[in-house]
């Protein structure tokens, strides 16, 4: 598509742009939080336990949100837990998207028993629900980072794999590729750099789509402690810190909830966007 | 119908080695898992002997691919081991909290499918009005909603600030409000999702047009005709989000503290309890599977189309 057609359209798109800039807003504060944020989000100071949020009565230099129960500055922590919750999804989303991408782009290609081989292992791998196999896994590795990465790229792959393997069958038998056999070209090169290219609107939607999913499933697993370890900030083990304490300061469980909600709505619509503007059928 | 018969004995061979495999997973996976199962069994500081012991009871000694078959022999017979931390039998402890979570589970669906296909169905025949926003809306934000922080905002609401209902525990109905809700609502946006996306697709087909120009009245055309295949989508959606909610229900149950299969296997887990995971992980799966299998034969009967090979 033209690069002034795809500009264009992205501008209409309401959901495309809300989400866009929101993923922006949320990128850039996460990435320049170190210049934010203005106390050790990860020290305990037992004589500031549970101060009530001074919202922005002084700015940034006081307690936006308050403390938490262990005197821990929750604008701070929440601040740095984006950048753990954004790492761990960007990681996640990209190696899943490659090696799904691969598998899928192998199996619809090839077809036959390599097909079939693949095929199954995905519906071995949508046997289990999702979160219920990562509790097991966290569970017998151990919770650390690295462990999380693990297991939620090996949970997630599946859905890349099986969306491309259905668009390269449909690719495959287009004329150009048969044009390209004919020619004599090397089945790396048709598969790589005549099919791919053909196939990647959907990945690009997948993958924003999916980046929510990470977040939500990190949030998740952090909140049963089979996530990001305290004292480490994630957003949901902030929220499972709060849980006890939602007389006394609410926020400890409000400003990372509403974050994670605002994360996630904003790839979901940066999703929905991207799809209104690669339809083709759309113009 | 024979044909429909060939169908479900193909979907049952596959799910039975789509299950196969998911037990060689489970089972392997408690066996990576550092630390001695026998010594969980054990009090702390016991005796070398006891251990050894021990091990031999729970036939820890045997080679891997005997304790596998030891293990999937007894699955057949239709004994799931003994768990190592309730030392009842695991299939003992899995049907008493499964009915407990169906409860949970089928009273939100019910609801949830109650509230979210008319709504899906009467935002997508209205695009562009306040209702089909109102509706889009509702749907998104429950997809961006996290379990986690959806179960403690409404136990916020309702039980800290409201007072109106319990924050946790079972057995009456105010119990289950807050659960259902927590469960329900992204299931309930991606189901509005779809009826709304599916009704928009059905009324641009031609079959549609015709069924118009036959003279035949909006109302009819869209009960009668549209309406019918907007479900599709629904339908299958609905049926994988049953291993979402198997899944939903670990966090939800521990939220909430229901007592059913959800928080058995989050304990499981946690404990190390090794029969009682694996035959928990293997439990889940099969549901899932039968599931799926149920939806593919519904869809096929309501859409002829869908052919059953």
């Amino acid at each position: 598509m033209d690069k002034k057609i795809l500009f264009s359209r992205m501008l209409k798109s309401k959901f495309f742009m809300v989400g866009a800039v929101l993923v922006l807003l949320i990128v850039l504060l996460s990435v320049f939080s170190p210049f934010i944020v203005q106390f050790d989000p990860v020290t305990n100071s037992l004589k500031d336990r549970l101060i009530s949020p001074e919202y922005f009565a002084s700015g940034l230099s006081g307690h936006v949100f308050g403390t938490d129960d262990l005197g821990r500055d929750i604008f701070s922590r929440l601040l740095l837990g984006s950048r753990y919750s954004l790492f761990i999804a960007a990681a996640v989303v990209l190696v899943a998207a490659f090696i799904g991408t691969i598998l899928g782009a192998v199996s619809g290609y090839f077809g036959g028993v390599t097909d079939m081989i693949i095929m199954r292992l995905c519906d071995i791998m949508m046997a289990i629900p999702n979160l219920v196999l990562a509790i097991a896994v966290m569970a017998i590795l151990g919770p650390n980072i690295f462990n999380l990465i693990i297991v939620l790229i090996v949970t997630s792959w599946v859905q890349y794999c099986k969306v491309t393997r259905n668009n390269v069958m449909v690719v495959k038998n287009a004329e150009f590729v048969k044009a390209s056999q004919v020619l004599g070209a090397k089945k790396t090169h048709i598969m790589f750099r005549q099919i791919f290219p053909n196939v990647t609107t959907q990945l690009i939607i997948l993958i924003s789509q999916q980046f929510g999913w990470t977040i939500l499933t990190e949030a998740s697993l952090s909140f049963l402690s089979l996530g990001v370890q305290p004292p480490t900030p994630s957003w949901g083990n902030m929220i499972a810190d709060g849980r006890n304490y939602l007389i006394t300061n609410p926020w400890m469980v409000f400003a990372p909830g509403i974050a994670l909600m605002i994360t996630v709505l904003a790839f979901n619509f940066l999703g929905d966007g991207l799809r209104d503007v690669l339809d083709p059928k759309k113009i | 119908m024979p044909n429909v018969m060939r169908f479900i004995l193909k979907r049952l061979g596959m799910t039975l080695v789509i299950l196969f495999c998911v037990s060689i997973i489970a089972f392997g996976l408690i066996r990576i898992a550092p630390g001695n199962p026998a010594m969980l069994v054990l009090p702390d500081g016991a005796p070398e002997e006891a251990i050894r012991a021990m091990e031999v009871k729970l036939g820890l000694d045997q080679p891997l691919p005997v304790q596998y078959f030891r293990y999937i022999g007894g699955v057949l017979k239709g004994d799931l081991g003994t768990s190592i931390i309730y030392k009842i039998p695991v299939k003992d402890l899995i049907f008493q909290r499964l009915p407990v979570t169906f409860q949970l589970t089928v009273i939100t669906m019910v609801v949830c499918l109650l509230i979210s296909i008319p709504l899906g169905i009467i935002a997508g025949s209205r695009q562009g009005t306040i209702i089909d926003f109102s509706a889009t809306m509702f749907a998104l934000l429950g997809q961006s909603m996290s379990t986690v922080w959806m179960g403690i905002l409404v136990i916020y609401i309702f039980s800290v600030k409201l007072g109106w209902l319990p924050s946790m525990g079972y057995g009456t109905w105010q119990n289950f409000v807050l659960p259902a809700i927590t469960l329900g609502y992204p299931v309930a946006a991606q189901v509005t999702r779809m009826g709304r996306s599916g009704m928009i697709d059905v009324l641009k087909e031609d079959y549609i047009t015709a069924t118009y120009a036959k003279g035949i009245g909006k109302a009819v055309v869209y009960t009668k005709y549209a309406f019918k295949n907007a479900l599709i989508p629904i339908v299958t959606i609905v049926g994988m989000q049953i291993g979402t909610y198997l899944a939903g229900a670990v966090v939800v149950e521990t939220i909430f503290a229901w007592p059913g299969f959800g928080q058995l296997i989050f304990q499981a887990v946690g404990t190390r309890d090794y029969p009682l995971v694996q035959s928990c992980l293997l439990v889940s799966a099969a549901l899932f599977a039968i599931v799926n299998m149920f939806v593919d034969i519904l869809n096929s009967f309501i859409d002829p189309r869908i052919t059953l090979h």
